[in-house]
């Protein structure tokens, strides 16, 4: 007979990292995005009576800043955190995870028919992937706060002013710094479906996992550890 | 017996220039003139957005910064078909006058006088002299005895010092000098006051184009606007301040450079029998006063004169495959189509083959490639260009202007208009051609204002600015007379980009080596014959071929 | 001309001019570098025990407009530099001789002050094809930077030229271009960065290293923090605009008329570091971006292959003129967007076959239970 489990997956500082980061990813990206392409008003005002740029050039660095601590308390929780939490679930270095992404590769996106999967937390593809959207946000902290450094007068923006000379100077750091924009525009899009896909598919309540922390596991016999 | 010398580097110029010359009896027999660097701009031009060329091309040169802008916007906007507000126009020519100016007395005074001045003799002048045969020839105010002592002494500290800096190692003394102490001392005070000067009418570039040198040009008009209710555009303020400065450049030019020139050249009328070289010169005109597409309303007329026939003046086409055409027979480039082909720009080719002597080298291999520079030829005739072409075209053409000012100077100097063709011509020449320009400023000058007063304010077009407006393919050429003489650039715009880009540059004319029928260009023509002194000190060389005001950075770019 | 050199102090002795006045133009030299009064002392011993410093300029690949800007200072104004402060004893532009006398100039002064002088240089160095790219009096550029640098106190690299190459080094970079900082090595380079640099910047350089006996403290790219450690974009007039969001949309629109920041039209102001803001050109009188135009980034290495200049970022290498990364995201996105209803849709049609094979093989399985 089939039993379900339930498990508790993701703990809360996991659950509020994610949620955070969400926001505040989706909040750069709105932001960012006018920044690299702000809308040109026609309008007689004057300079003095309007800020919206200047508003939103501070709203992105508000939520920079949260967006970077965030992230770097995430970074702890990878190795303090409980098993699903860890930092070894998202760097392949056995083989069992290289085996695994090949198998959801096939699976998930080929959608051909196999043995299902047995990861709890991420697949080790998901935690591949993931482990690129980290290497991401480490590229775009550092390129923003590279970039931010000469607007700041704080000391900690400018731990991040070599970062210009090694590039070249500023406008490759800005180059790079929008480029990334759109990779966490696509792996939003991918991610956020791929949420819903596997609760449609699998009905392990993914989704609402990263709410309340429980996963619920199907299982025909044995439990897997 | 024949006796090769070498000069390397030709100081005093724009960029680097090598000439070997052969002297016999004291007479050069036979010249070569070598340009020794380049840097393949043509080449890095390909399959960017026409709209930036004019950045890059501008980075040809610096001294005549500027004018390799216009040209190239010029040569896009005849390629896309963009027609420039008047009001663009205009400012384009108070640019292209403010360039002239400074260009023009830069030359003559720090480029050029070393070669009639000498210094060290200013030593031995008497400041009361001085001072009067100063205000015997210019109203200048900076002309009391008092003045011309304190320089005295300025320049008997200088040397004293025992550092002569850019003054060591001239050829001081040297007996083709003429001066007598009082003139060359005037001549080291201009030499420092139009240092001074210089800086002051390049501010007319500033105020329109935001720097100098290399100001900001805009394919489709200019990038300043026009608001005469805003801090924040050329206004009342800025057009006044564009004003004085006209104002003063010409006073200067009328009370200091004009007076210097005809004293001076007073000094050597025998300068007025040698270095005339070519007997052919062109000029492409400029300064339209009704849009570039209506020559004859240029203040520069276009045309050609041949054989210095000054009762004629040929016309020319520079769209016309058969016309102009570059060749390298002796540059170091190949052609597809063999050395000795001759190209019209639009079909250009830039492929750098280095093929002269390894360096550390003594004498180029003048047999073979020697320059960098490429040969342009018009008809398969070799042409002057510059400020004595522009001159004898205008005088040629019967324009008013050209003729009194032509006249005045001649008669001034009382020498025969054949005088006109020789080194002294060509310096005379730009003397002549800075005094109309001046007065042409405060002319564009008074016309933006009325256009203004008028309520035309554009300053530019945007109907083609967006690329997806351009047709597939497009060609187009930029004509425009740079201070030392006919310059243009040809561009070809496929697909949104530069798929050709070439620029037929006044020094590569004047400067070239031989074609590939062995005729010589300008430069080493007119310095056959050049009598020679000394050959360790030839002062000689450095007259003539300064008499061009070289610039090699532009002519192999 | 063989004499010994004399210090600042005896030319103005020589001048006719007393002690007292001596001390009057130091203190007005200190006024005008901006030191306290107690600093005076030093600027008076500097000068009066020097000879004018030694100073070689070089050129290369160049355009000249270094040289043309250097000119164009006004404070100091260049003939008192070269009167008065240097002993500018080899640049080509200005130089009486020629030929070999040039050469001797130059041997002389490398001789007589080895260790001692100042080297500038103007240009970029052509290191391809044994340097026959740029050659003076028979050698190549390479070799003569070389043997100047060697015996050269510091080394001033005049101009993006000389700082990274300019635009004889944008691709394909045709003659090997490469800035002095890359030719030699072992010697202090400042870049005094800028196409041309602005003139008094340059002139301010040159008394620096004169009247502090230093160079100034540089940045992470060598260029002097003096000038070069604001963007143009934060000493921009037009920045309460930018920070208002008004924005230039096309050349000589309203808003262009009314001086709005350029952002729009590409201005590199926001990466470009350079004093225009502040110093401006000639003498105060406007900068780029005061006339109109977006700024290109001239102080920048690489500029030349950061275009097109009229649009915010460089077009994404590899696709052609005007494609935007802006541009290749979204192409990105949609892709992503249309695999995705690829997948969905696939996903739908495989699990209704389950569910419908289900229902049919095994009956006692009632899963549309749940
Ligand atoms: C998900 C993360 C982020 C995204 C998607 C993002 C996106 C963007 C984008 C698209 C731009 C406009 C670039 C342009 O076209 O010029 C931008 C500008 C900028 N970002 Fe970010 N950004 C992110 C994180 C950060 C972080 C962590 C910082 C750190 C301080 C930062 C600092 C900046 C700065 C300083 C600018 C330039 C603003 C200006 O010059 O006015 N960004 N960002
Ligand atoms: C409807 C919205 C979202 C839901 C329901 C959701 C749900 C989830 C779930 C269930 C996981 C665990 C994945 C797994 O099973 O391996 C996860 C992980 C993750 N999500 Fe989301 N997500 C959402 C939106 C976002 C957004 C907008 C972002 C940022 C762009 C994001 C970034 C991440 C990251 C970085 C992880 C890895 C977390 C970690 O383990 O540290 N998520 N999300
Ligand atoms: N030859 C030349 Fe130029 C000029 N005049 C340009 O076209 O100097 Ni640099
Ligand atoms: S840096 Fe620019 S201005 Fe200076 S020489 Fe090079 S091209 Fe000319
Ligand atoms: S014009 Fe350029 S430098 Fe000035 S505020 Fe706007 S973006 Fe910044
Ligand atoms: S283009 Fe150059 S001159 Fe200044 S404003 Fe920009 S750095
Ligand atoms: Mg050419």
């Amino acid at each position: 007979m089939t039993q379900v489990r339930k498990l508790y997956v993701w703990q809360l500082p996991v659950r509020f990292y994610h949620w955070n980061n969400a926001i505040c990813i989706v909040a750069l990206c709105l932001t960012g995005f006018l920044i690299g392409k702000p809308i040109a008003l026609q309008t007689a005002a004057e300079a003095s009576s309007s800020y919206w740029f200047g508003i939103i050039r501070f709203t992105h660095f508000v939520f920079a800043f949260l967006f970077f601590f965030n992230f770097m308390f995430r970074t702890f929780w990878g190795f303090v955190g409980n098993d699903y939490a860890r930092w070894y679930h998202f760097i392949p270095l056995k083989k069992k995870q290289w085996r695994e992404i090949v198998q959801v590769l096939k699976i998930d996106i080929l959608q051909a028919t196999g043995k299902p999967i047995e990861s709890v937390g991420h697949n080790s593809l998901a935690g591949f992937t993931y482990f690129i959207t980290f290497l991401f946000f480490t590229l775009q902290s550092f390129t923003g706060f590279a970039l931010y450094a000469d607007m700041s007068t704080s000391w900690f923006p400018h731990l991040f002013a070599w970062i210009s000379p090694i590039l070249g100077g500023d406008l490759l750091t800005r180059q790079i710094h929008h480029i990334l924009m759109w990779g966490f525009i696509i792996f939003a899009i991918i991610h956020v479906y791929l949420v819903f896909y596997h609760d449609y598919a699998e009905k392990r309540g993914v989704t609402s996992s990263m709410i309340g922390g429980w996963k619920f596991i199907e299982e025909e016999k044995e439990t897997e550890k | 017996m024949a006796n090769r010398i070498v000069v390397d580097p030709i100081t005093r110029i724009e960029g680097h220039l090598r000439i070997e010359a052969e002297i016999k009896d004291g007479k050069i027999t036979d010249a070569w003139s070598s340009g020794t660097m380049v840097r393949g701009i043509e080449i890095i031009l390909k399959g960017r957005d026409p709209r930036d060329a004019w950045a890059f091309t501008e980075r040809v040169c610096g001294v005549c910064t500027t004018v390799h802008a216009l040209a190239s916007v010029r040569s896009v906007e005849d390629a896309l078909g963009i027609v420039v507000p008047p009001n663009a126009e205009l400012i384009r020519n108070l640019m292209f006058c403010a360039q002239y100016m400074q260009d023009h007395v830069v030359h003559f005074y720090h480029l050029h006088a070393l070669d009639w001045v000498d210094v060290v003799s200013a030593l031995s002048a008497d400041p009361d002299k001085t001072s009067a045969i100063a205000q015997s020839i210019s109203n200048y105010p900076k002309s009391s005895p008092k003045y011309f002592a304190d320089l005295k002494n300025r320049l008997k500290a200088f040397v004293d010092s025992g550092q002569l800096g850019i003054f060591a190692n001239g050829y001081w003394g040297h007996k083709a000098y003429k001066l007598p102490p009082e003139v060359n001392l005037i001549g080291v005070a201009h030499y420092l006051e139009a240092l001074e000067w210089q800086k002051e009418i390049v501010k007319v570039h500033t105020i329109f184009g935001g720097k100098n040198p290399h100001p900001n040009y805009l394919v489709g008009g200019v990038p300043c606007s026009l608001n005469l209710s805003e801090v924040n555009a050329i206004n009342t303020e800025r057009l006044a301040y564009v004003g004085k400065l006209i104002d003063d450049a010409a006073t200067f030019i009328e009370q200091v450079y004009i007076p210097d020139l005809l004293a001076i050249a007073g000094f050597y009328k025998d300068w007025g029998a040698i270095g005339g070289g070519l007997t052919n010169y062109m000029a492409y005109g400029d300064l339209p006063v009704n849009g570039v597409g209506d020559p004859k309303s240029f203040k520069f007329p276009r045309g050609i004169i041949l054989n210095r026939d000054l009762s004629k003046v040929v016309e020319l086409d520079a769209k016309n495959a058969d016309q102009i055409q570059e060749y390298i027979s002796h540059s170091y480039y190949d052609y597809s189509d063999g050395d000795n082909a001759g190209k019209h720009p639009w079909d250009g080719e830039t492929k750098l083959n280095y093929t002269g002597p390894k360096p550390p080298y003594e004498f180029i291999d003048v047999e073979k490639k020697y320059s960098w520079l490429k040969t342009p030829r018009w008809q398969g005739k070799a042409m002057e260009v510059g400020p004595l072409a522009r001159c004898l075209v205008g005088y040629a053409s019967g324009r008013k202007d050209f003729i009194d000012a032509v006249t005045g100077v001649l008669t001034a100097l009382n020498v025969p208009v054949e005088a006109l063709f020789s080194t002294l011509g060509r310096t005379a020449a730009r003397g002549i051609e800075t005094k109309l320009v001046a007065g042409w400023a405060k002319e564009f000058y008074g016309k933006l204002l009325e256009s203004i007063k008028g309520g035309d304010t554009r300053t530019f077009t945007s109907e083609k600015w967006d690329p997806d407006t351009w047709s597939a393919e497009a060609k187009g050429v930029g004509l425009t007379e740079a201070p030392r003489g006919a310059l243009a650039h040809w561009i070809v715009i496929k697909d949104k980009k530069i798929d050709n880009y070439q620029m037929v540059v006044p020094s590569t004319w004047n400067a070239s080596p031989r074609d590939a029928k062995g005729q010589r260009s300008a430069y080493e023509e007119s310095l056959i014959g050049t009598p020679i002194a000394d050959p360790e000190n030839p002062l000689e060389i450095l007259r003539t071929i300064h008499s061009f005001d070289p610039c090699i950075a532009c002519a192999v770019h | 001309m063989n004499k010994k050199p004399k210090t600042v102090y005896e030319e103005f002795q020589a001048k006719g001019h007393s002690r007292r006045d001596f001390l009057k133009f130091c203190t007005m030299t200190a006024a005008f570098l901006g030191l306290e009064y107690s600093a005076v002392g030093k600027v008076v011993k500097a000068l009066e025990n020097k000879p004018r410093p030694a100073v070689i300029w070089l050129h290369f690949q160049e355009c000249t407009c270094c040289s043309e800007s250097f000119i164009r200072s006004s404070h100091p104004l260049v003939a008192d530099i070269v009167l008065d402060k240097i002993s500018l004893d080899y640049t080509e532009t200005l130089m009486a001789a020629a030929g070999h006398q040039a050469e001797k100039s130059l041997q002389d002064t490398m001789a007589k002050f080895k260790g001692e002088y100042i080297l500038l240089v103007e240009g970029s160095i052509p290191t391809d094809a044994n340097g026959a790219y740029c050659c003076i009096g028979g050698k190549s550029a390479m070799q003569i930077v070389e043997e100047v640098a060697e015996g050269a106190k510091a080394v001033i690299a005049w101009g993006n030229c000389a700082s990274s190459g300019c635009v004889q080094a944008a691709n394909p970079n045709p003659t090997g271009a490469k800035p002095v900082h890359k030719v030699i090595s072992g010697k202090p380079v400042i870049n005094v960065q800028g196409c041309p640099p602005i003139a008094e910047v340059m002139a301010a350089v040159v008394v620096h290293i004169l009247v502090f006996d230093t160079i100034p403290q540089l940045d992470g790219l060598g260029r002097p923090k003096e000038f070069y450690s604001r963007r143009v974009h934060d000493t921009c007039y037009r920045r309460p605009n930018y920070d208002a969001g008004l924005f230039v949309n096309s050349f000589d629109d309203e808003n262009a008329r009314k001086g709005y920041c350029l952002y729009k039209m590409g201005c590199r102001g926001p990466v470009t570091y350079n004093a225009c803001g502040v110093t401006k050109w000639n003498n105060g009188v406007s900068f780029p971006i005061q006339s109109g135009h977006p700024c290109i980034g001239c102080s920048e290495a690489n500029f030349w292959d950061n275009g097109p200049f009229y649009q915010h970022l460089p077009s994404f290498p590899g696709f052609g003129i005007e494609t935007t990364a802006d541009e290749i995201g979204v192409g990105l996105g949609l892709v992503t967007v249309a695999g995705i209803a690829a997948h969905a849709i696939t996903t739908n049609v495989r699990k209704r076959r389950a569910l419908f094979g289900k229902r049919v093989d095994d009956s006692n399985v009632d899963i549309s239970k749940e």
